[in-house]
């Protein structure tokens, strides 16, 4: 079974590599669908279901924070995992995050296996998030 | 002003580019000022005082190769709006990981710009400091560290 993954992220290039990772990492992606800020994340999430999202912090438009408050005041995609990856370092912010329901965050830069370390102990080993080989045991 | 560059800036930038950009740079002891490069991108990490400006000017070689690095494609595949949008992300990662450093909570992290270094553009910093940096002894860039009040 694939997972449908929406990024949201500002940044093409970002979104780009982002999607390699999840690739290399062997990730079994289903549709994968992109937003450059947290309301376009909000209009797809209106007609799409999605399995895992990964999302940027600082954003112009609606930034991370907007957005997951946005999920959580609309009821939206209540048990879909909301997973930051940021440069963000302000812990007021990054908590904030949290207490509205994060999952977890990922901080800029990482290293592609720390990254599948995490979302693996996000997602667990369900059938739509098998990893491929060379990354259990990764430490984030 | 090289007394007053700060190392954690150093640091963050060798570990930025060395972790997704697959690359490595070598810092010069001292800046200068008159070299010019043909990319820019900064950030800015702002309180109630004024604005701390990261900014990273890079050649075009170096902007490329580190593109290319990043996106996982070869050099001659790099769209120039690949370039800039990735050394966007690059002053991005930059200034987040300082911000980290510096634990200065006071300060909020900006949207990242970036430009193509040209005669109309010229830098605002008021208390700049500069420091070259190379990619095997080619110079591939300079950090520039400025603060601008209010």
């Amino acid at each position: 079974m694939s997972c449908n993954v929406l990024v949201v992220e500002d940044s093409r290039s970002m979104r780009k590599v982002i999607w390699k990772i999840l690739r290399l990492l062997g990730f079994e992606l289903g549709e994968c669908l992109e937003a450059s800020n947290g309301q376009e994340a909000l209009d797809i999430l209106e007609s799409k279901s999605i399995d895992l999202i990964l999302s940027d912090v600082n954003m112009p438009v609606m930034d991370g924070i907007g957005f997951i408050r946005s999920l959580r005041e609309k009821n939206i995609c209540r048990d879909t995992p909301v997973v930051f990856i940021t440069t963000e370092a302000n812990e007021d912010r990054l908590n904030q995050l949290m207490d509205l329901g994060a999952r977890g965050y990922i901080r800029k830069p990482f290293r592609p296996e720390e990254m599948g370390a995490f979302l693996s102990r996000i997602m667990g080993e369900t059938d739509g998030f098998r990893l491929g080989p060379g990354v259990e045991g990764c430490d984030f | 002003m090289v007394s007053d560059w700060d190392p954690v800036l150093k640091d963050v930038i060798s570990e930025v580019i060395e972790t997704m950009f697959f690359s490595v740079v070598e810092f010069q002891d001292c800046g200068r000022g008159d070299r010019s490069f043909d990319y820019e991108s900064e950030i800015e990490l702002q309180n109630h005082e004024g604005r701390m400006v990261i900014s990273l000017q890079l050649s075009e070689e170096f902007a490329r190769m580190i593109t290319a690095g990043f996106l996982g494609i070869e050099e001659d595949q790099v769209k120039d709006e690949d370039l800039l949008d990735s050394i966007k992300e690059l002053v991005n990662m930059v200034g987040g990981g300082y911000h980290a450093r510096i634990s200065d909570v006071g300060r909020q992290l900006g949207i990242p710009g970036v430009w193509r270094i040209g005669p109309n553009r010229t830098h605002r910093a008021q208390a700049a400091v500069r420091l070259d940096f190379s990619f095997f002894e080619e110079p591939a860039g300079s950090a520039v560290l400025s603060y601008l009040s209010g």
